[in-house]
């Protein structure tokens, strides 16, 4: 049960942090369908930081420089699609598409040619951080917490705070619903949007990280981040792109995927006799099922996947 | 000056500027291929590019050359379907991401026909296209009555048909491998025949009549939207829905007829492929194969033109095909995948080029004109 | 010397192949009402964009007090304090009218809204000027006339001394446009100067002190309004007499084509019915006009009609046969022809060429596809250069031009020649002449009258009072979706259709049938 719990936790997590940096994407007007590469880049950035870290840092040091790594790097990734989508009017979806192919296969090529470098006979497509990686868990009885879900749900008030009740979240808003009219008031509808699209990158790179220390053994990056960018976006959607209604839907779908992992610890489960593969679907069933009965009444941002063109008017 | 108006107008034509792109994409793509090689190890970032675009002209014997030819072939037509899968329904104003995913399910119904149930080729073919109909059809109609985003959809449905197909497929694996039985030896009436074609190739037995439907299908799908009723309306609906439903078009059922012809294309794709007894199914897989993936980077590369398709498949096949030669030692094979990831990218920006190009030549235009008018007066 | 608030001398401003403005002078005196009188295509919107660094001029100056000032973009115009209510309003509609007023202009302390500071001076500034809102309504739930005080609520909150109003009353009601009217005054009285950008000569002649006229891009002359006469105005305006009256035979009406009965259709936006219960009836050889402001059920009613929206309740029979659960397709081929009401949403397929727009309503039929499914282009190609031929269509490639490239007016008269040339026996024409210029209005209401001439019903919905009065036998006023009122147009006067327009009159059924 404690399991059960702890997983759920951690996987909502990465759900919240994910479907929040698409939320502030969105937000500004523009799609973030590539948030599945950025984690995996953000993942790499942490990952590759980790392994290069000092073995006897302090924890608390350990995790700042990590999460700064994993974020910059996410950032960077996601100016990809916020330069191609902003300054130069492209398709959001491809562009986003494409970020999901370059950064698993970025990831894939950097990482072997690391490895590959150390040891001539090592092409596996993991990265040693075994040893850092202990830095982000503390164990509370039997229940291992991760710092991360507090980072998590530090994001999740703060993101709160700054979509409601800041200046910036205002503008932010008011670019992906109705550009002309922030324009018109003197507000640069492309810096909030590449700033819309920077969070996205710096909230998906950490929940890449996050996504693969979740585990028990050391991730393999042929592997992507098997979907969950996209989960996060079911989750955003299902919560209807406000914070705390992501938070909740977060951890709705994080207890779905955590059931795959522990199923065989419930009897009940177990009795249903049910192959495992029926559990690794349900988080994609589920959010199927969900999206068909929120897509309806959607209150998604009115301008968002438009590229907004100053002389259109 | 004839001779400058001439080229002009040609570039004005949208196809040609459409072919420029897409070249100065490849172009690009590549080069960003030889940064990053040359990031890693520069020693050997010359001899890897080269090897990725050689790809089977590696082999010094010219039997060999015909034979990793026709071997490029055979998977650059599955290739091929997939990308005229995405071409179709964007045609229609969709964006098919789930291609790959109805792929799997294409590969998984064509693999269990085959292994499972006995049958002959041509019905396996034919449930393949069915059940992957069906998939795309459950996103286009997601999407007509449910108003839920195709590309979110098909994502899910990626990795549900993933899961299924590693279940179904599971039934007909080889006892000590993960991998499924070989069709040679379960059931050779499942495997697609060959019509001669393998002599061609130095008697390639992968060479078979897949390669034929695929080209036929590109003509299909080419004529299907270029000169029909049905193509009209469907290209309507995608530019305009509101206005395909103003005057009576069905927008709905085009939507989901869209996606199930699409489906069925990216079953076609795995059909082919798999039918020929290359490649079996690894039923442990748990990423999604690059193949459908691959096709939206072909779909966008080929201008999204049934014929433009036809070349741009083949090149991202050739070089997919060329990564695994590159020197192991120094690089990974990946590096194939992440020039066609860089090449799906620039595809964004063909549309920006365009404009950039037509702007280029209207103010070249007025600068003639205004240095003609200069002309007259001084006279 | 005159005290001006604003300069702009010899302003030019040119787009890819047209001048938008040719040497024009604009003078705004402070404390005044300056209207600035054009056509549509005119040159107003240029003009205006300039002054507010939405474009930037190419030759000639802006002064503010005298001084020469450069604007590049609207935080420049805000700075200087020149403010605008555009026409079609800029306005986050799921935002607040508090959050809509401070958007740009946001007081914050340490990044953090301080909207209760803001209140208080919306509230004091609404109640100074007499412009009634609620800070915590949301815009998507409010009334035009309260989004557009709104609008004039957010220049004042920045101190704004120059407004600017983009044909504000296009989309009011005639009792609000008097509100409109007394509070531009009292702005004026305290001492803020108006740019005023219309097109009727009425409410020029009964708000502005003085005005400029505009003409195909070019400046035709400022006058003083206690000199002119709605007259003088409009030649300059047009520079010729304009017909406004439509030529038209009396009316021989036939038979019923198009009977309407207890029609309900459900709204999209709020609770109650966009159309409740409406009953009418349209005869062969009769225009029928939908009378009524913008929003208070057209677009719902025509919907229902054509099949683009389901019926809640209620029978529509067209030439004696039930339609009302017929799909859009067997409506259209069966005798019935719609000019929509937003030509780019629903009237072309913009990336289609023409002769595909022209073959719209249809390609389907055996003339232009085979029975195997084939486009039979050559006729498709015929047909299309006969309708440009006979309605005059123009276009850069003829046939093959792009919907996109052609003028507002060529896409018009495209997509009537395409819903006339079928032949209908009721024709349904939304606001058919809606951003077009006086040539090209004086064309569709003759192909309109000439419909009616040949015998076909003609229902015509539109929002200008005018054409309402000059081109239908029979008018229907629509108000929050049902019929209030119904009126020979020779025996009404505009007041009267006014009243009921705004739902301040009301005729009951009864009434109306004696």
């Amino acid at each position: 049960m404690i399991l059960l719990l702890q997983y759920t936790l951690i996987f909502a997590s990465v759900l919240v942090l994910v479907a929040l940096g698409g939320c502030f994407s969105e937000h500004s007007g523009v799609i973030n369908i590539g948030l599945e590469g950025i984690m995996v880049m953000g993942a790499l950035g942490g990952a590759l930081t980790m392994k290069y870290l000092p073995p006897d840092l302090n924890a608390a040091l350990v995790i700042l420089i990590v999460i700064l790594a994993c974020v910059v790097v996410g950032m960077l990734f996601s100016l990809l699609l916020g330069v191609a989508a902003i300054r130069f009017n492209a398709d959001q979806t491809l562009v986003g598409t494409a970020l999901n192919l370059l950064g698993p296969a970025a990831a894939v090529v950097l990482v072997r040619a690391i490895n590959m470098a150390e040891d001539i006979n090592n092409v596996s497509t993991t990265v040693a951080y075994g040893t850092a990686k202990k830095a982000f868990t503390t164990n509370i009885g039997s229940f291992e917490f991760n710092w991360f879900m507090l980072v998590a749900l530090l994001v999740l008030i703060a993101s709160y705070i700054v979509l409601y009740k800041t200046r910036f979240g205002l503008r932010l808003c008011a670019c992906g619903e109705h550009p002309q009219a922030a324009d018109s008031v003197g507000i640069n509808v492309y810096k909030m949007r590449y700033a819309g699209v920077l969070i996205s990158g710096a909230l998906g790179g950490l929940g890449g990280l996050v996504y693969i220390t979740a585990g028990v053994s050391e991730w393999k990056f042929e592997n992507g981040v098997a979907g969950f960018g996209f989960l996060a976006l079911a989750v955003m959607i299902f919560g209807q792109w406000k914070p705390i209604n992501i938070g909740l839907a977060a951890l709705l779908f994080g207890l779905f995927r955590a059931l795959s992992n522990v199923y065989t610890g419930f009897d009940v489960l177990v009795a249903l006799n049910l192959p495992n593969t029926v559990y690794n679907m349900l988080p994609y069933i589920i959010s199927l099922i969900v999206l068909v009965f929120v897509s309806g009444k959607s209150k998604a941002p009115k301008a968002e996947g438009i590229p907004y063109d100053k002389g259109q008017r | 000056m004839q001779t400058d108006r001439k080229r002009e107008s040609l570039l004005r034509n949208s196809g040609v500027q459409t072919i420029i792109g897409s070249l100065l994409c490849i172009a690009i793509g590549l080069l960003i291929g030889y940064v990053v090689l040359l990031i890693i190890n520069p020693a050997g970032a010359g001899g890897a590019i080269a090897a990725i675009l050689k790809n089977y002209f590696y082999y010094p014997s010219h039997v060999a050359v015909l034979k990793y030819l026709g071997t490029t072939l055979v998977k650059a037509s599955a290739l091929l379907v997939c990308s005229l899968s995405v071409l179709f329904a964007w045609k229609v104003g969709l964006f098919n991401i789930g291609v790959a995913g109805q792929y799997v399910i294409g590969a998984g119904a064509s693999l269990y026909c085959a292994l499972g149930l006995g049958l002959p080729w041509y019905v396996c073919l034919i449930a393949a296209m069915v059940c992957a109909a069906l998939v795309g059809g459950i996103s286009g109609a997601l999407k007509a009555y449910f108003n839920v985003n195709e590309v979110i959809s098909c994502i899910m449905l990626n990795w549900i048909g993933l899961y299924a197909v590693n279940m179904l497929l599971n039934t007909v694996k080889e006892q000590s491998t993960p991998y499924t039985k070989s069709l040679a030896s379960a059931n050779s009436s499942a495997l697609l025949p060959n019509v001669g074609l393998d002599k061609i190739f130095s008697n390639n037995e992968y060479v078979t009549i897949g390669i034929i439907f695929a080209v036929l299908a590109a003509i299909i799908v080419w004529v299907l939207l270029d000169r029909t009723k049905f193509g009209f309306e469907l290209k309507a609906t995608g530019l305009n829905k509101h206005a395909a439903r103003y005057c009576g078009m069905r927008e709905k059922r085009n939507i989901i007829l869209a996606m199930m012809i699409s489906g069925a294309l990216a079953g076609l794709g795995a059909a082919v492929l798999f039918l020929c007894g290359i490649e079996q199914w690894m039923v442990q897989m748990t990423s999604i194969p690059a193949m459908g993936f691959n096709g939206i980077a072909a779909a966008f590369l080929g201008g999204s033109h049934p014929i433009g398709a036809i070349f741009s498949s083949y090149f991202i096949q050739h070089i997919t095909s060329g990564g695994s030669y590159v020197d192991k030692a120094m690089y990974s094979a990946q590096i194939s995948d992440l020039i066609s990831a860089f090449i799906i990218y620039l595809c964004g920006f063909v549309f920006f080029f365009k404009g950039w190009l037509g702007r280029l030549l209207d103010k070249r235009d007025e600068k003639r004109a205004a240095a003609q008018e200069k002309g007259g007066k001084a006279q | 010397m005159e005290q001006y608030a604003i300069e702009m001398l010899h302003i030019t401003k040119k787009f890819p192949g047209i001048i938008a403005n040719d040497d024009i002078t604009l003078q705004l005196k402070k404390g005044e009402i300056h209207a600035l009188l054009g056509e549509n295509g005119a040159g107003k919107s240029t003009l205006m964009s300039v002054l507010f660094g939405l474009y930037q001029l190419e030759e000639g100056e802006i002064r503010k007090d005298g001084q020469t000032v450069t604007i590049h973009d609207p935080n420049d115009a805000n700075a200087l304090g020149i403010g605008m209510v555009h026409q079609h309003f800029k306005l986050v509609e799921c935002f607040s009218v508090l959050d809509n007023i401070i958007l740009g202009a946001e007081t914050t302390r340490g990044g953090f809204l301080q909207k209760a500071e803001a209140r208080k001076k919306v509230m004091a500034l609404s109640e100074q000027y007499g412009l009634s809102v609620d800070p915590d309504a949301i815009i998507e739930d409010i009334t035009v006339g309260m989004q557009q005080r709104t609008e004039i609520l957010k220049m004042l909150y920045r101190d704004n001394e120059i407004l600017i109003f983009d044909e504000p009353t296009a989309v009011l009601t005639p009792q609000e446009i008097q509100e409109l009217m007394t509070i531009m005054k009292n702005l004026a009285a305290e001492g803020k100067s108006i740019l005023f950008i219309t097109h009727k000569l009425a409410e020029i002649m009964q708000v502005a002190d003085r005005c400029t006229v505009l003409r195909k891009g070019k400046y035709i002359g400022t006058v003083d309004i206690k000199d002119s006469t709605p007259e003088s105005l409009s030649a300059m305006m047009v520079g010729r007499d304009v017909n406004f009256v439509v030529e038209k035979a009396p009316v021989e009406l036939g038979d019923v084509v198009l009977d309407v009965q207890h029609m309900t259709v459900a709204s999209k936006h709020h609770k109650n019915n966009a159309v409740n219960d409406v009953s009418f009836q349209v005869r062969r050889g009769e225009i029928v006009c939908i009378a009524g402001i913008d929003g208070n059920g057209q677009t719902e009613l025509v919907y229902g009609l054509s099949g683009l929206e389901p019926l809640k309740g209620g029978k529509i029979t067209m030439n004696g046969v039930d339609i009302t659960h017929l799909p859009i397709r067997k409506r259209l081929t069966n005798g019935m022809s719609h000019i929509p009401e937003d030509r780019h949403k629903h009237g072309l397929v913009l990336d289609y060429t023409l002769e595909d727009n022209i073959v719209l309503q249809r390609y389907f039929e055996p003339e232009f596809t085979s029975p195997m499914g084939f486009l039979k282009r050559k006729n498709i190609r015929s047909y299309a250069e006969r309708l440009i031929e006979q309605y005059d269509v123009r276009s850069g490639q003829g046939p093959i031009t792009k919907a996109r490239s052609m003028s507002g007016g060529n896409q018009q008269k495209a997509i009537i020649a395409r819903e006339i040339d079928k032949n209908p026996e009721l024709l349904i024409a939304v606001q058919p002449t809606r951003g077009l210029d006086v040539g090209a209005i004086e064309y569709i209401h003759k192909q309109l009258v000439a419909q009616r001439d040949a015998g076909k019903g003609v229902l015509l919905v539109s929002l200008e009072l005018d054409e309402v009065m000059n081109v239908s036998d029979r008018i229907l006023v629509l108000y929050e979706g049902e019929i209030v009122g119904e009126f020979d147009p020779k025996q009404v006067s505009v007041e009267e259709l006014g009243l009921y327009m705004a739902g301040s009159k009301r005729k009951e059924a009864q009434d109306r049938a004696n």
